[in-house]
Parts: C-alpha cells; sequence; structure tokens
C-alpha cells in the first residue's frame, strides 16, 4: 500500500478540544467528523478510537455515520486533493476526460488507487460543486478551474505543482494549443 | 461613446465568478484604479459571461462588461481612462446603451426570489436594509400580526414549496401551526444535492439575509423557537457568508431573543451537510441533523406533527424561503398573480450545458420552456440543433425538442415525465447520447440509495447494469421491457422521494429516445457517438497537419505519425481507449468519432 505513508500524527489534545467545542451527544458525530476530515484530510484511526472514548457515540455509529456520507474517507490522502466534479453539466461535457487526463499525468494506473505514488496529488469524483454554467470544473485545494479541456486540467496541474514544488510521477510530454 | 473615471467597480464574486477569476481581476483593478470604492457581489446570473464587472463612472455612468481577464482588463482600463476605444468583446451594457445581449438575458425574467442576488454585497447588512430587508419581519411584528393571519398570505399567495415536490407551503406550515408541542424547528433545506442545479447556492451566497428572513417569516408563523440551516459542505462560501448573515443578524438584533422588541424568540444553527443526495428528503435530513445516517423513515407522522427530535419541524427549500419576505411585504395577491392556475410566481433554473446563455434565471410560471432555452438562453451554444433538455435532475426526466412548448407548471412538466425538481436545467444538443445519460442518473441513484429499501437498493443496481450493457453494445431487446418493468415496481415500493423517482430518467428517455436504445442494441451504434465501446476514433489525413499535438496528449500513446507528414498520421485501435483526448485537442479538426 502506497498509501501508508501517508498516515497522520493524531494530535489526542486537539481531538479532544473539538469534543469539547462541538459537543459529545450523538448530534455531534456529522460535525466531529468533519473537524477531523478537516484537519488530517481523512479519518485516522486513533482519532475516531479517541471519539468514541471521550463521546456518548459508540464505535457502531460513529463509524456508520463515516462511511454512510460521502465526505468522509477512512483512507489517507495526498498532499494536494484534486476534486473533479462529475455534476450533470460536466458529465455530458466531458469530465471523463478529466479524469483520464489528470490520472495519466500523475500516472495512476491501477483503477482502484486515486492518490500518485509520490503522495503528492489525490483525485476525487464529487457529485456537484454548483458551477454547472462553467462545465467541466475542478477543484485543486481552495482553486476551483471552470471550462476544462483534458489538456487544460494537466496544464492547470503542472501550474498547480510548480508553485508548489511537488513533483509529478507521470511520464508525459508538454502539450501546448 | 466616452466613459468617465470609475466612481464605483462591482465585481461579481460568487463561486462562479471566483472560479473564472474574478479574484485576480478585482486585485489587478484595485492596482489601475486604487481611488475607486469596491464592491462585491454574488452571481449576476449571467454566468457564462464570467467574469463580471461593472463600473461606474464619475459622471454616474455605468457600463457591464463579461469574460474579463487580465489579458483584455488593459482594453477596459484605457477606455475608462480615455485612451482608448469601447471594449466591443467585454462590453455587454451601459447606460447610454441597454439594447444588447443582455437585453435578451433579461427580459421575461421576473426577479423574485433573485431580486437582491448579484446587486447587495452578501456580507453587507447595511446593503441589505438599503434594499428593504428585514421589512417583512418588521411589518409582522411592528403590526402584531398573527402567525394565522402570515399564513393566510402565504396561503393566497399560492407558493409552492420550491425544493421539487412542489406542496404548498401554507398548507405545510398549517400542520405543524396546530401540532400540539411548546418546542418546533423550522429547517431551511440548503443541501442541494442535484447535480445541475445551484440556484440555492447562488442565493444562499447572494443573498443570505432575504433567505434569513424568509427562515424568521416561517419560524414566526408556525410557532418555531429553533432553528437550522443545512447547507452543502461544498459550498464553503455559502456557508461563510450565511455564518456571517446570522451574526451580524443577531447583533443587530433580528435573531435570538426578543426579536425587534418583541416576545418573539427565534435563533438558528448551521448544520454542514456531508454529502449525502438522499438527505434532501425531509425525514432523513432530520436523521442526519441528529447526528444519525441520513435515512429516510416512513411517514407518517409527518415532520410537520413529529420532527426534529420528536418535535413538530417544518422544512422549506432555500428558494421558497427567500421569496417569502417579497410576498409579505408585496402581498400575497401580487405574487399569485403570475404563473398559471395551478403553480404561482416565479421559478429560478439553473440553465447549463450546450446552451448559449447559461446562468440563473428567473421566469413567471406558465413561460415555455423554449422560451427559457430560446430568448434568455440564446439557443444553442454549439450550432448544433438541441436535442432535449433533462430537468428535475436525477428524480426528473428528459424533454426532447418537439416539446418544448411545454408550460412550465407542475402538472405540465409531470405530465411529460419530468419534474420540475429544484430547477436544473440541462440542455444537450445532437452529440450527446440518451442512454448515456440515462445511465449516467442510474449510477448517481443507485451510488446515492441509502439502501433502506430493497427496490430501490437492487432495483436501480439492476437498471444500472442494464443501461451499462446497452451503452456497450450488449444490450438485448429483452432489456428495454426489462427496464420498462422494472421502472413502476422501483417507485412503487421505495420509502421515499429517491426511489420513488429514481427511474424518472430511464423511463422518458426510453419513452422519447427508444430508436437510440435500438441503435445501441441492434446496430451497435452510438448516435451522439459517446459510448466508448461503440465509437472508432480515426484520423482523417486530409484535414491531419502532423503537428503531433494528439500523440502528446495521448494517455495509451497509441498514436504514430512524422512530423509534417499527415499522410502518416494512425491510430493504434487495438490500443486506443476511445477517451477522446486526442479530438479535443486537434486544431484542424483531423480525428473523426464514428
Amino acid at each position: 500500500m502506497c498509501n501508508r505513508s501517508l498516515e497522520a500524527e493524531v494530535d489526542s489534545e486537539k481531538v479532544r478540544h473539538w469534543i469539547d467545542e462541538i459537543g459529545s451527544e450523538p448530534q455531534a458525530a456529522v460535525p466531529l467528523l468533519q473537524a477531523i476530515q478537516g484537519e488530517y484530510g481523512y479519518l485516522p484511526r486513533k482519532a475516531m478510537d479517541l471519539v468514541v472514548a471521550n463521546t456518548r457515540i459508540n464505535a457502531s455509529q460513529l463509524y456508520g455515520v463515516a462511511t454512510f456520507y460521502a465526505q468522509f474517507r477512512l483512507k489517507p490522502v495526498g498532499r494536494h486533493l484534486i476534486k473533479v466534479c462529475h455534476g450533470t453539466a460536466c458529465h455530458v461535457q466531458g469530465a471523463d476526460r478529466l479524469n483520464t487526463s489528470l490520472r495519466h499525468i500523475l500516472d495512476i494506473t491501477d483503477p482502484k488507487e486515486d492518490t500518485a505514488s509520490n503522495g503528492s496529488y489525490t483525485i476525487e469524483n464529487v457529485a456537484c460543486i454548483g458551477c454547472c454554467s462553467l462545465a467541466p470544473v475542478m477543484v485543486i485545494g481552495e482553486t476551483t478551474y471552470p471550462t476544462l479541456k483534458g489538456a487544460d486540467a494537466q496544464r492547470a496541474l503542472r501550474q498547480h505543482a510548480r508553485e508548489r514544488n511537488e513533483i509529478l510521477p507521470g511520464n508525459f510530454q508538454e502539450v501546448d494549443q | 461613446m466616452s466613459a468617465a473615471l470609475p466612481r464605483i467597480i462591482t465585481v461579481g464574486e460568487g463561486t462562479c465568478g471566483i472560479a473564472a477569476g474574478a479574484k485576480e481581476v478585482q486585485e489587478l483593478l484595485r492596482h489601475r484604479f486604487p481611488e475607486a470604492e469596491y464592491r462585491t457581489v454574488g452571481c449576476l446570473g449571467m454566468c457564462h459571461r464570467e467574469v463580471m464587472v461593472e463600473i461606474t463612472g464619475d459622471d454616474g455612468k455605468q457600463f457591464l462588461y463579461g469574460n474579463v481577464n487580465k489579458k483584455n482588463l488593459p482594453k477596459i482600463v484605457r477606455f475608462h481612462r480615455g485612451e482608448g476605444p469601447l471594449p466591443e468583446g467585454n462590453f455587454i451594457r451601459s447606460t447610454d446603451q441597454p439594447e444588447t445581449e443582455s437585453a435578451g438575458f433579461l427580459q421575461g425574467q421576473t426577479r423574485i426570489a433573485l431580486r437582491n442576488v448579484g446587486t447587495i454585497d452578501p456580507t453587507s447588512l447595511e446593503a441589505f436594509l438599503s434594499r428593504g430587508g428585514y421589512a417583512a419581519i418588521g411589518k409582522i411584528l411592528g403590526q402584531g400580526l398573527s402567525p394565522e393571519a402570515v399564513i393566510e398570505e402565504v396561503r393566497t399567495s399560492q407558493i409552492r414549496g420550491r425544493g421539487g415536490a412542489g406542496f404548498p407551503t401554507a398548507t405545510k406550515w398549517t400542520f405543524a401551526r396546530n401540532a400540539p408541542g411548546e418546542e418546533k424547528y423550522l429547517v431551511c433545506n440548503g443541501d442541494e444535492g442535484d447535480p445541475g442545479a445551484f440556484m440555492d447556492r447562488s442565493l444562499l451566497e447572494g443573498d443570505p439575509h432575504s433567505v434569513l428572513e424568509g427562515m424568521l417569516i416561517a419560524a414566526y408563523a408556525i410557532g418555531a423557537t429553533h432553528g437550522y440551516a443545512y447547507i452543502r459542505a461544498e459550498y464553503p462560501l455559502a456557508l461563510n457568508y450565511f455564518g456571517k448573515a446570522l451574526a451580524d443578524a443577531r447583533t443587530a438584533g433580528y435573531l435570538g431573543r426578543n426579536i425587534l422588541g418583541s416576545t418573539f424568540c427565534f435563533d438558528v444553527k448551521i448544520k454542514e451537510g456531508a454529502g449525502a443526495f438522499v438527505c434532501g428528503e425531509e425525514t432523513a435530513m432530520l436523521a442526519s441533523i441528529e447526528g444519525h445516517r441520513g435515512m429516510p423513515r416512513i411517514r407518517p407522522p409527518f415532520p410537520a406533527i413529529k420532527g426534529l427530535f420528536g418535535h413538530p419541524t417544518i422544512i422549506n427549500n432555500v428558494e421558497t424561503l427567500a421569496s417569502l419576505p417579497w410576498i409579505l411585504v408585496n402581498g400575497g395577491s401580487r405574487y399569485a398573480a403570475y404563473g398559471t392556475p395551478g403553480s404561482k410566481g416565479t421559478k429560478v433554473f439553473a440553465l447549463a450545458g450546450a446552451v448559449a446563455r447559461g446562468g440563473l434565471v428567473e421566469v413567471p410560471m406558465g413561460t415555455t420552456i423554449r422560451h427559457v432555452l430560446e430568448q434568455i438562453g440564446g439557443g444553442s451554444a454549439t450550432g448544433r440543433p438541441f436535442k432535449a433538455v433533462q430537468m428535475g435532475g436525477p428524480s426528473g426526466g428528459c424533454i426532447p425538442e418537439s416539446m418544448f412548448d411545454t408550460l412550465i407548471d407542475y402538472e405540465a412538466i409531470n405530465a411529460t415525465g419530468a419534474i420540475m425538481g429544484s430547477g436544473g436545467m440541462i440542455v444537450t444538443d445532437s452529440k450527446s447520447c440518451m442512454v448515456d445519460l440515462a445511465r449516467y442518473f442510474l449510477e448517481f441513484t443507485q451510488i446515492e440509495s441509502c439502501g433502506k429499501c430493497t427496490f430501490c437498493r437492487i432495483g436501480t443496481l439492476r437498471m444500472k447494469e442494464i443501461l451499462a450493457r446497452i451503452c456497450e453494445g450488449k444490450g438485448t431487446m429483452e432489456d428495454l421491457t426489462t427496464l420498462e418493468n422494472l421502472g413502476p415496481s422501483i417507485r412503487e415500493a421505495s420509502l421515499c422521494g429517491l426511489g420513488q423517482t429514481a427511474p424518472n430518467p430511464v423511463l422518458t428517455t426510453l419513452k422519447y429516445f427508444r430508436d437510440e436504445y435500438v441503435a445501441h442494441i441492434q446496430e451497435k451504434r452510438c448516435p451522439g457517438g459517446i459510448c466508448k465501446a461503440l465509437i472508432t476514433h480515426t484520423i482523417r489525413n486530409d484535414k491531419c497537419t502532423g503537428c503531433s499535438i494528439c500523440k502528446r496528449q495521448c494517455p495509451v500513446s497509441c498514436i504514430s505519425g512524422e512530423l509534417k507528414k499527415p499522410e502518416t498520421w494512425v491510430i493504434d485501435h487495438h490500443l486506443c481507449i476511445n477517451c477522446g483526448m486526442c479530438a479535443e485537442v486537434c486544431k484542424p479538426d483531423a480525428i473523426l468519432v464514428q
């Protein structure tokens, strides 16, 4: 598993602080998970155990919620998350090609894998980010990129990587348009 | 035409504007015109022209520009410094010259829910107040209007829930008003899970106080003391602005204890959604707020009687809530003057897909689909003819071009097999595959099914498998019968709206585009050129220039040829995965897709 190295170091104090702030009743389950994922990018096992030990939420409810909602991940993510929108407008205008193109540049060949082998980027498909008039769209970190073709997606990713000194593992060539 | 130096510069910074580069544009403008006053507004509706900038000169004249970016910005700057001509490519309209394309876009629109979106700074309470904000709740509390009188006004307006199902709002409120219990809840449904709809996002981002004022009116009418705003986590800007609106309203006395000095107390908490389409369903949303998996439960009891934490609860959609202050200020009968006998008022639509002017439009009920797509939307974006419009998202269906004269009316749309839904309108042209579109929606509903009902869980999975098979050219004519039989069974045996509507995209495409299904099955052909298993990519050597861009873009290295020798270029069909990357980058359009 290439993602093993991405396992996060969980700060117990931080988790306890969130519990104090958000609550320990069952209705705190979703916001607690959102706080944990906001910090680590996924839900580390240790943080989940801390929640179970320090709240009135039991493990089956917590894991039940964590696996039910699309937002939550139990697997570590790369240093940057790429969200590719697969809303209807994006789908009919070729969102699939963004995936093909990004997987190519990140050299992710295993269809079950979504993170580049060097842990730089993770590709995630999302349902709709509500920018339908600018379809197809992807989001890297906090930045949204509109009206993309496959080659534009590569260009945006290359620029993002350059600005952050990330190395892209894929064997690709520059495409000028 | 001349322009004066800018006094006020307004930049549209909804999520769509920011995505198109509004922040950068504003930054550049600040650099060029540091003395101007800058205002940020939400989505102006004309998403197809993002980034949008409105410049008001020292002489009071206004100029609206679209598609502004760092490359063409200098032209606009030069024009406003009196050093250059009007930047024709960006110019949309001005005080002197209103008759441009925007007239077409705005003609036929009646902005009630969207009255402030794109006009006011969503983060400024003062801006909202200057547009008559909180006047409705002020009137109710100031004049001591009874909750019953408020409900009556809303009944007069005949507004139906804008979330999709179209249940009469006043009737729903009456149930909760009359339900026993001291503690009642009002929930704002801002989950907007329909892929292809973004009006709730635009409202929450562009005019959060109107949504909040709507919540106050609804809470007062039903007697609620607590409220929740359930907003998608995928909408960070909406969450941010709505949070600010809550804080500002609380400080100014519009929210919290003894609102505006009255005995009315109401406060709102934000609940971030976590990405489950089914949570748009009322009982599933309540389960989600309570911290559980968002699974629907059997009704009755209806949430209006027994909802959140066992208390009477009303859930209203963002668009419904945003329309309420207007209704209370202008009167229910004025709202009811718009529309058809069964569907009153206006409806906001999110136009996207193969339409020239995509964006956010609000039209009176009773307008035809054709008017929205052709007059407001400006017709086809691609030059190819329209094929269909998909309405209602995964719960809706596809309406063929031949039926575009259908009126926008709950019952009329239902009669086509689609639904009004939350208002997504995705337009497709001849280069689209209706079988693929049906497969796409079924894949969505199948993933989003909470799994509680067997027919929804397994039925949608089987439908998806059959559709995938047809898209691969492995379908049979019996598959069509199976789909037609499965549809009604899934509808009848599902607990909530997700399962009850999941077959709609399949059944409507089967009804109106059966020939496309047959072409996939019998001729092993995808008429839209979309289904990968049924198409091939070939290089037309007569058009090819031998530039090699396709080779460099191909993810499976299946293209070969010599530079500048068009006759040598070929695609190895054994390796080709028909991803379409080559066709996308080929400038001379030399890739033939068949």
